[in-house]
């Protein structure tokens, strides 16, 4: 790294030094932008949303906070995994610090933590699951950590090839586990023991879908696949355009989802033809959601799509203007939308119209 | 601009030679560092050449004498420095450029490491944007695994005798390696102000990069490590290191006035 000899005095070397630093510093991505989207969850009464260094809870009908957790600000607490909803009205969220929180839905307060993922590995970015008295969180150590919903105790974990940053699709006692290693894993849910395990040959980044008898899984690189839930076996392969990052989302036998260079598909569930296709403005990172007959989705540029989910013909769009990389969420008639720029945090929008309920931006 | 010429380029070189050295991202990068400072060769030694020949110049009668002629008037003595130069027919900025025009590929260097090692979903996502269509994407995520390390993890080895004590064992190497190599290929000099610049950067420089390598990926902290240690064996092939410098903490100043 010896750049420079330049015949430079003492206040130029030290800029010059303050600049490289600078730039190294930006060049690693500081600890000031986001590294991840927030995650939303909602009981239909209140907006769960996790995002940097706090979860949020926000009233549905007016959009005000009721509460957030922490209450102060804590530098060394990064959240994003979307936060999921137990029976017994917790909140449950995994953070980067490597613990998991489980919070009263009430009033926000902690009232459990687990600190049992490995500490010098890594930390939790996908969302959990609760099956039961069991909360299933998924961590980019690369293990499935089974816990108990009441305590936050250890049960079982079960260990993958790479990193873990989807929750598991529970039906029945069988988990499904996708990987960044490229596997799709089948697990008894009770014992957390491998039932069977599948290489996709590319990433997985999100949730399998079971939808019609089969497991969908999307993959960067290597298109949309459909699986028998039983064994594992590959029945169709749609390829697309580009990694496939949000799980696909299932209606009256139609499977919608996008990928990240901006096309977005509806493919027939039973034999995996393609029924139709569209070119939004931007990266389709999100899984859409679909209400009666129309399929909404959010792109990377900022755009708020509605669509007939029978042609994907246009209903409406509305032009956020900001990065929108979480998966829209329907609460009711009310579409949340995240986004993961600098303006507001939520947006509210009548999922008829497209038109602006409220938005909420955190205060300090 | 600066995606499409510099950095898509090295990303894409980056995860090719991955591909090539059986997916182990470590080698990767020491590999891929040795390779950018090949193609950097004639610029490193046209920067030596003017470097030497800088040294030549300061050590010539001719400059002691403008030194101790001119010593209570700088703006004189750079007027007549200037004039020798241009006696000799040397450019005093000749030395900069072939800097400048590396500076870039540094940088380049850099964030490619940074992007392709992507450990989370912006990165990952950010990184999908800059894959060229015949980089397959079954190399996706890259194994940041690399002997005890996760290299998109800041580096702590954790002995069996003191589990719970992560011991910083890379960031220690980044710090003497930067201070060994500053210390190394300092040019001898016998202008102030360049001698102070050189003090700053060897003293700071591996601070810098030390505080780097403790808080963020250790995949930068061994980019640093073999940066150093491969300019130090380029030097050294060119027989251009100075060994007695790392010794001393003075800056050098071995031309005698």
């Amino acid at each position: 790294m010896s750049i420079l000899h330049f015949r430079i005095g003492r206040p130029a070397a030290i800029l010059v030094f303050v600049a490289l630093a600078g730039i190294l510093a930006g060049c690693a991505g500081g600890s000031m932008t986001a590294s991840s989207w927030p995650g939303i969850a909602s009981d239909g009464k209140t907006a769960y949303i996790a995002f940097n260094q706090a979860v949020f809870a926000v009233d549905l009908a007016s959009g005000k906070e009721q509460w957030r957790f922490p209450t102060t600000a804590d530098r060394s607490l990064t959240l994003f995994a979307p936060p999921v909803l137990s029976d017994d009205g917790k909140v449950i969220v995994g953070a980067y610090n490597k613990a998991v929180y489980g919070l009263s839905a009430k009033d926000g307060s902690q009232l459990w933590k687990f600190e049992g993922i490995d500490a010098s590995q890594d930390r939790i970015i996908g969302g959990a699951t609760v099956a039961g008295n069991l909360v299933l969180v998924p961590s980019a150590d690369r293990r499935l950590y089974a816990l108990n919903a009441a305590s936050g105790a250890k049960v079982w974990s079960f260990t993958t090839k790479g990193p873990i940053w989807a929750a598991p699709l529970v039906d029945g006692d069988n988990a499904y586990l996708a990987s960044l290693d490229h596997n799709v894993y089948a697990l008894s849910l009770s014992k957390g023991t491998l039932l069977w395990s599948q290489d996709l040959g590319g990433a997985i980044a999100d949730t399998p879908t079971i939808a019609n008898g089969l497991l969908l899984v999307g993959t960067f690189g290597n298109g949309l696949k459909a699986l028998d839930p039983n064994t594992g076996e590959t029945r169709w392969t749609v390829p697309t355009k580009d990694w496939i990052w949000g799980n696909p989302v299932v209606d009256l036998g139609t499977a919608f989802f996008g990928d990240v260079s901006g096309t977005f598909y509806a493919v027939n569930v039973a034999d995996g033809k393609m029924k139709w296709q569209l070119q939004p403005d931007g990266a389709v990172s999100a899984s859409p959601s679909v209400l009666n007959d129309k399929v909404y989705f959010v792109t990377g540029t900022g755009t708020v799509y509605a669509r007939k989910t029978a042609d994907g013909t246009a209903v409406w769009e509305v032009a956020l203007g900001t990065q929108l990389l979480s998966h829209p969420l329907l609460a009711g008639d009310t579409l949340l939308v995240a986004e993961t720029g600098t303006g507001p945090l939520l947006f509210a929008l009548d999922a008829s119209s497209g038109a602006t309920r409220w938005s909420y931006t955190p205060g300090k | 601009m600066w995606d499409t010429l510099i950095q898509n380029p090295m990303i894409n070189v980056l995860l090719w030679v991955y591909a090539v050295l059986g997916h182990n991202f470590g080698l990767a990068i020491i590999v891929f560092t040795a390779l950018i400072r090949l193609v950097t060769l004639p610029l490193t030694l046209q920067q030596q050449r003017s470097t030497q020949r800088m040294q030549e110049l300061q050590q010539s009668k001719k400059w002691q004498e403008l030194q101790k002629k001119h010593k209570d008037d700088k703006q004189k003595l750079q007027q007549e420095q200037l004039k020798l130069y241009q006696e000799v027919g040397f450019n005093p900025l000749s030395g900069c450029l072939p800097t400048i025009i590396q500076l870039p590929i540094i940088f380049g260097l850099y964030g490619a490491i940074i992007r392709a090692l992507a450990s989370t979903p912006i990165q990952l996502f950010e990184l999908s944007k800059h894959i060229y269509p015949f980089i397959s994407s079954s190399l996706i995520p890259l194994n940041s695994q690399f002997l005890y390390m996760n290299l998109s993890q800041p580096e702590r080895l954790f002995l069996p005798f003191i589990p719970t004590v992560g011991i910083p064992l890379l960031t220690v190497l980044v710090v003497i390696s930067t201070y060994i190599q500053n210390k190394l290929m300092t040019p001898a000099t016998a202008d102030g102000q360049s001698a102070q610049m050189t003090q700053i950067m060897s003293l700071y420089m591996p601070l810098l990069l030390g505080y780097f390598a403790y808080t963020l990926a250790s995949g930068l902290a061994l980019y640093f490590v073999a940066s150093n240690l491969l300019a130090v064996a380029q030097y050294a092939a060119f027989g251009k290191v100075n060994w007695r410098n790392v010794l001393t903490l003075r800056s050098p100043s071995s031309v005698k006035k």
